[in-house]
């Protein structure tokens, strides 16, 4: 394997097991998108296989056909213990983007995430976020704490210095742990072709666009592209200067704004 | 006099940046719960009544609301002369402008790039007014929205809240010397949420003389005023 990579899966496994040792009820966010099933595959190789953990999969109902085949098939294949976290209650009530996408957002994935934590009482996620991904989360760090209403004081972190990571005694619900921050969308690329990694299909070109980044299909837009392989991918990501989450329709703190914008009469 | 009425000036920026000039003698937070939302124009107008307006000024239509003079602590000056003060000599269609880009940024059709600059432009317009009227009123109120403006989609971005808080600070440092009461005060304060800024429940207030305000309320400056116009 490549140095670099070897070295970033190196440090990924030892903050999966860390995590392992420190939290009593730990588990895995999984999107499907190629973060995440890069993550669920540093757990298995982590725990040489089998996943110790339970897998958590937000179903917001408005996921791409091709998220849910991916899904089903790969939790088959890797013998995944699968929770599929959704709210039925909102979604039968009509709850969509057209309610507004911060609200949709609060309904369809914070909040059957929020109960699936109170019920299962988990005291810490696996999350497959990336500093590279956003402005913000290059604040991240890897054991980053949250209060029960999911809120991140990115003043208040627990210190993290030569890669020892520590939970702060009290002051947290739940702890967000980041086994991939320091990897970049390129590094993770890199080693999707190294090991042979199952890929969502929606990743790659057809007919001149693909998906860099999979959300709900109401707020994601494809981007222009050619790269109908990994190798394509790699090629493209080297040239690029359009970001990631390009193609995602609001960040949270866009629309959090705009909406407060709004109620102060400035739109 | 000298008001120097700075929309969204935050006690912790002043303070991070070092900001000696804003805070002049005596400097501290106001409270401004007492308001249901911290709206801009809401909160000038009880600053210039000493009464909460809240209720007179509905949301729609708010940016064109005005004040009769009688009913603001201008009628006790001789030459009062104020600069783009909102509900009372807003400037209208710089800041119809400003919000008509701001709505078109997160529509997708303006950059923060291009917005700035619009902010930057009216704000050394201000600036400029402001510079020649010193030293010709016996009252001199002045409005600058800079770091209101910029913070919105900028608070987060420490590199470009120093440079609004730096200049800030040298329109501060004109009054410097003035023997005059000088006032420095904001409407409410601002947090970040990610890269943007959203408005919090207190706001900052400086003055060149002790005056020993504890937590004062937006609306009690205007007896602040009158007696030191007295």
């Amino acid at each position: 394997m490549d140095p670099h990579l070897a070295d970033l899966e190196k440090r990924s496994i030892s903050i999966i097991r860390e995590a392992k040792a420190q939290f009593k009820n730990l588990a895995v966010l999984w999107s499907t998108g190629k973060d995440s099933t890069l993550t669920l595959w540093l757990c298995k190789k982590a725990f040489y296989e089998k996943i110790p953990l339970p897998t958590i999969h937000i179903d917001t109902g408005y996921k791409f056909p091709e998220i849910y085949e991916f899904r089903d098939k790969i939790a088959k294949e890797w013998n995944l213990n699968l929770i599929i976290a959704q709210n039925k209650q909102a979604l039968q009530k009509g709850m969509s983007p057209k309610n507004g996408r911060l609200n949709c957002c609060t309904k369809l994935k914070t909040e059957p995430l929020k109960k699936l934590i109170e019920n299962e009482q988990f005291d810490a996620l696996l999350v497959s976020i990336r500093r590279d991904e956003h402005g913000i989360r290059a604040k991240e760090r890897t054991f980053s704490p949250r209060d029960e209403d999911f809120r991140w004081d990115y003043k208040n972190q627990p210190a993290q210095m030569w890669d020892i990571y520590v939970k702060p005694a009290e002051d947290y619900s739940h702890m967000r742990v980041h086994p991939i921050l320091h990897w970049t969308e390129l590094d993770a690329w890199q080693y999707v072709k190294e090991e042979n990694l199952p890929i969502n299909p929606l990743y790659f070109a057809k007919s001149g666009k693909r998906y860099r980044s999979l959300g709900c299909h109401p707020c994601t837009v494809p981007i222009s592209s050619n790269a109908e392989t990994i190798d394509q991918i790699i090629q493209e990501l080297k040239i690029t200067k359009i970001s990631e989450r390009a193609g995602r329709a609001q960040d949270k703190e866009k629309a959090y704004m705009m909406q407060k914008l709004r109620s102060l009469g400035y739109m | 006099m000298i008001i120097l009425a700075l929309d969204a000036l935050d006690q912790n920026l002043v303070e991070t940046f070092n900001c000696k000039n804003l805070m002049q003698k005596e400097y501290g937070q106001t409270d401004i719960t007492n308001f249901q939302e911290p709206r801009t124009i809401v909160l000038w107008a009880s600053f210039l009544t000493g009464k909460n307006m809240e209720a007179k000024i509905p949301i729609e239509g708010q940016w064109k609301f005005q004040l009769n003079k009688e009913e603001t602590f201008l009628r006790f000056f001789k030459s009062p002369k104020t600069i783009d003060v909102p509900a009372c000599s807003y400037k209208q269609e710089n800041h119809k402008e400003e919000r008509i880009l701001l709505k078109a940024y997160f529509n997708e059709n303006a950059t923060i790039q291009e917005y700035d600059k619009l902010i930057w432009k009216n704000h050394e317009k201000n600036k400029k007014q402001f510079l020649n009227s010193l030293g010709k009123h016996d009252l001199l109120m002045v409005y600058f929205n800079l770091a209101d403006a910029i913070g919105h989609l900028s608070f987060g971005i420490y590199s470009k809240m120093k440079k609004v808080y730096t200049e800030l600070e040298d329109l501060a440092g004109e009054l410097k010397n003035s023997e005059q009461f000088t006032l420095i005060i904001s409407d409410h304060g601002m947090k970040a949420i990610g890269r943007y800024g959203d408005h919090t429940m207190n706001g900052y207030y400086s003055t060149n003389k002790t005056l020993n305000l504890n937590l004062p309320k937006i609306t009690d400056f205007h007896k602040t005023i009158k007696s030191a116009k007295k």
